[in-house]
């Protein structure tokens, strides 16, 4: 069969496909790399490190809990705890894990690039990331942020220290993101193989593609209030202090504007995640394709138009109420799409039940669930009563615990063996799922009980009454973090000790199952052509391109040095 | 071959399905049954009328969501185990080739919807009630947030009250909130009621209370290091005879305080011949910095003064007086310090008694 020549292939505007000399120094190919392969394993190994410290911090507040005089530690520090423990959780674990990780390994594979659009700034957002979590971190020693993750003015106002190291380093993540978000959209935009429509993309490029643009805008008006907000305690520019003038529910909006997006930013490529995972394991076509694709970008639009829902109790006049409950409601709908279509695409399938396919089943029903509770919280009555208790902290829990840490852990084992050539420990890896499964549905579903008869959240000590329930929570949150010590346990075990893995371990589809594990420095031999959307189990692959690469042919050779 | 081919196969549910559909179905009236009858108030109180509105609700958004969470949770499970990879299956089966259909994309888009527009409608007009349609002039309190208590403000007292808000059944009360430092809530989990204290803000609640008794007031916005125990006081709430003793209780205990500043001159200002074209200028160059010429709400630094001497929901000004032009003319003069603010006096406005004259003319002309 003939192989085709790329530089034909690509006409005029296209990419040429234009080869540099892979690195040889240690220093170029592991440290400052430009491989998107590795940039993503930076990420993933640097968001983990950042995801046991913050989980650590959970754990003493869930110590704290157990008894409703507290008695751990002082309600300072745990108001430092908590409020570095969420801020760490988002910026530093759960969007670069999911943006930054498995973003930057996986998606270039599957629309067969060689690298992304910018290699070059790629390397700067991962390098801006590690000092900003050493910031925050790190502002425990001069006394940290402690206004919980939102850190309203205010009380931000009068923070220590360590809330302007705060707001440095969540501005300094921020820049990777935005980074990290134009990169994305245009190596989509414009670096997929030939024949790769947007109808043939795969379902987790399609979710990266949602949440780019999301990453690139809304994280500039978080940029802006951070600003601002450092401005304020260092200079004294009164943008929030009521005092002189400011206006405290300023932050509130431009703090939301960003962080509802972030939300989806969390969940989109948890969903993109999902809807690989479904089809390879029942072997079937992902049912409704187009709707699932076409429902991430709308709820990807949508969710710039629903942010005043966090701020219903904060004095928003009743005429605003109104449209942002409404919009909120809405994005049931394209959720709903979403989640009906995994459901019946098990229908009919040969389902095999490996690690990655429970957390990816395990992930629906606890998303869902999270979901439901957030229709709950959409309506503006019930809002009054349950807005800032333990009801939006389980429900906050339930979507990114149950939904985006459920999709982390269920993409950990099904891209693992492509980023190491090893598959990780099945048997553990299903312990791992159930114990996960039980004691994260038994530390936060009590949590929306609690909320709803009257305990606030951000406490170090709360009203005996709810003692019962806290203990059990903290013992089952013990469980959880049990289960999450065999992941890594398994992880660190497999990366040397694991089954040989092969190209295909899984009999995916998508392009990156077709090359070697761990993929070469140029990723493909030759640039595939794609011929259809890739989850057709009955039909021959639809890439034409790829016959060399298990064969030992030789590589793209660089024609030029620059 | 550019573009495949779509042959999917008929699709037939078999016997089972409906069986574990039906089943499905029964599980969901058991589950809509049991939000229709769980005693909420035997767990936590309703004090109020609006909060049997919000009960309501929640029971409505509790049943409809737990049939939706049993049948896609249930067919989640019941695929999972009927699809499952069995020993007998060869190492390359593949499933039913099946890639979408319309109808049921169209019934699932379309299903949801109608659920959101029940929903909605059924949010809206709980949400008129309470906020838009409250019939809220029976009376108006005000509580104030502090690190780290609540005080609260009666037309007629004088100060503070710093314990317990004590209010009358079936009178509409209008509940304005603000704080004088950082942002607290006001929460009592038996009215089903929140509003966030805002510095530089006022924020109303209106409802009705309904059942006597006492109920918890928690601040759900952290404000500091000792939020967590910001949830001692309380709300009253009493028939109108016990609610009546306890207010002229403290209309007498206050009579004689006062929050005004020491009088800075002898003698009362002389109102008459005050011009509310000078007024209006005065009140453009001085008092405009910090009042709005909009309603009470409208709050700059301090609230908005269009109506001051004629809003019937704020028969009293600032430091508990009642609202006459002699009384604004008064804190012109000698000004005001306390939890609503600070309101300079004629040492640091610089007005003169001419000044204060115009502008007293000038806010009673303000309708």
């Amino acid at each position: 069969m003939q192989t085709h020549d790329q530089t034909e292939l690509h006409d005029g505007g296209g990419v040429a496909d234009h080869i540099h000399p892979e690195p040889q120094t240690f220093v170029r190919k592991y440290i400052f790399s430009i491989d998107h392969k590795i940039i993503g394993i930076q990420y993933l190994i640097t968001g983990s490190v950042f995801f046991v410290l913050a989980g650590l911090l959970a754990e003493v507040i869930r110590t704290q809990l157990m008894h409703a005089n507290g008695g751990v530690v002082d309600a300072n520090t745990y108001n430092e705890i908590y409020s570095v423990h969420g801020s760490a959780m988002v910026w530093l674990v759960v969007i670069p894990l999911l943006t930054g990780g498995f973003g930057n390994f996986v998606f270039p594979l599957q629309i067969g690039a060689r690298d992304v659009a910018f290699p070059w700034l790629n390397m700067l957002s991962f390098w801006i990331f590690p000092p900003a979590g050493l910031m925050l971190f790190g502002s425990f020693l001069m006394g940290a942020p402690a206004a919980g993750w939102t850190e309203y003015p205010p009380m931000s106002l009068q923070g220590q220290a360590g809330t302007s190291m705060w707001c440095a380093a969540i501005f300094l993540v921020g820049v990777s993101s935005t980074l990290t978000g134009i990169n994305f959209l245009v190596t989509i935009l414009k670096m997929r193989a030939p024949g790769m429509t947007f109808t043939r993309m795969p379902l987790f490029v399609w979710a990266q593609f949602a949440t780019a643009p999301l990453l690139m805008i809304a994280t500039t008006a978080l940029a802006a209030a951070l600003a601002a907000l450092f401005m304020e305690r260092q200079f004294g520019v009164p943008f929030f202090d009521p005092t002189k003038g400011g206006s405290p529910v300023l932050w509130q909006h431009m703090f939301w504007f960003y962080s509802h997006p972030a939300v989806y930013i969390m969940i989109l490529p948890a969903f993109g995640m999902i809807s690989e995972i479904l089809p390879t394991f029942s072997r079937k076509p992902i049912f409704g394709y187009k709707m699932i694709a076409f429902s991430s970008v709308a709820i990807a639009l949508l969710g710039f138009t629903v942010w005043a829902h966090h701020m219903f109790t904060s004095g928003l006049a009743p005429f605003l109420q109104l449209p942002f409950m409404i919009m909120t409601m809405l994005i049931a709908i394209p959720t709903g799409i979403k989640i009906f279509s995994w459901v019946t695409t098990l229908w009919g399938g040969k389902i095999r039940f490996t690690t990655a396919m429970l957390f990816a089943v395990g992930f629906i029903a606890t998303f869902t669930f999270g979901g439901i509770t957030g229709i709950f919280l959409s309506a503006v009555p019930f809002d009054l009563h349950a807005h800032g208790t333990y009801f939006i902290v389980a429900h906050l829990h339930y979507v990114l615990v149950g939904g985006s840490l459920m999709g982390i852990l269920a993409g950990t084992f099904f891209w693992f063996p492509k980023m190491t050539g090893r598959m990780m420990n099945e048997k553990l890896g299903k312990w791992t799922f159930w114990l996960f499964l039980i004691g994260m549905n038994g530390a936060f579903l009590p949590m929306h009980y609690q909320g709803l008869l009257g305990m606030p959240r951000r406490v170090a000590t709360y009203d005996p009454q709810f003692q019962t329930i806290n203990q059990i929570e903290s013992i089952f949150s013990y469980v959880m973090t049990f289960a999450l010590l065999l992941f890594f346990g398994n992880l660190l075990y497999s990366i040397r000790n694991g089954k040989k893995a092969g190209s295909n371990p899984w009999g995916a589809r998508t392009l990156e199952w077709q090359i070697p594990s761990p993929p070469h420095y140029y990723n493909f031999k030759h640039v595939p052509t794609v011929f259809a959307a890739p989850y057709d189990f009955a039909e021959p692959l639809p890439y034409t391109g790829l016959e060399e690469e298990l064969t030992d042919a030789p590589g793209p050779q660089p024609a030029s040095v620059h | 071959m550019s573009q495949r081919s779509r042959n999917d196969p008929v699709v037939t549910l078999d016997r089972n399905f409906w069986v574990v559909t039906a089943g499905f179905a029964v599980l969901s009236i058991v589950g809509v049954i049991f939000w229709i009858k769980f005693p909420i108030t035997q767990y936590l109180p309703a004090a109020v009328v609006e909060a049997d509105e919000i009960d309501q609700l929640f029971r409505f958004l509790a049943a409809s969501s737990t049939v939706l969470f049993i049948y896609v949770v249930g067919y989640l499970i019941y695929f999972s185990i009927a699809f499952r990879r069995r020993a007998s299956d060869p190492p390359d089966a593949i499933g039913v080739q099946v890639h979408d259909n319309h109808n049921l994309e169209l019934w699932w888009t379309i299903g949801p919807a109608i659920f959101v527009i029940v929903m909605a409608v059924f949010s809206v007009r709980i949400w008129y009630g309470i906020e838009v349609n409250n019939p809220g002039n029976g009376l108006t309190v005000e509580s104030i947030g502090h690190q780290w208590n609540y005080t609260f403000r009666y037309p007629g007292v004088h100060g503070e009250i710093p314990d317990a808000m004590h209010l009358p059944v079936d009178v509409p009360v209008t509940l304005e909130v603000t704080s004088t430092d950082v942002i607290h809530s006001f929460w009592v989990p038996a009215m089903r009621l929140k509003a966030d204290m805002v510095p530089g803000a006022i924020n109303t609640l209106r409802f009705t209370p309904k059942y006597p008794g006492t109920y918890a007031i928690i601040c759900t916005e952290f404000c500091g290091v000792n939020h967590s125990v910001m949830d001692k006081q309380t709300v009253v709430i009493q028939r109108r005879a016990d609610f009546d003793k306890w207010y002229s209780g403290w209309v007498a205990k206050t009579k004689n305080v006062s929050d005004a500043l020491p009088k800075v001159g002898a003698g009362a200002i002389l109102l008459t011949g005050g011009n509310a074209a000078a007024g209006q200028k005065v009140f453009a160059a001085t008092c405009s910095a910090c009042h709005a010429v909009g309603p009470f709400a409208q709050r700059i630094v301090g609230p908005g003064l269009k109506g001051v001497l004629h809003d019937p929901a704020h028969p009293t000004l600032v430091d508990g007086d009642s609202a006459s032009t002699d009384n604004v003319a008064k804190i012109l003069r000698n000004g005001y310090a306390g939890s609503m603010g600070q309101m300079p006096n004629q040492t640091t406005n610089r007005l003169s008694d001419k000044d204060i004259a115009n502008l007293v003319a000038y806010l009673d002309s303000l309708k």
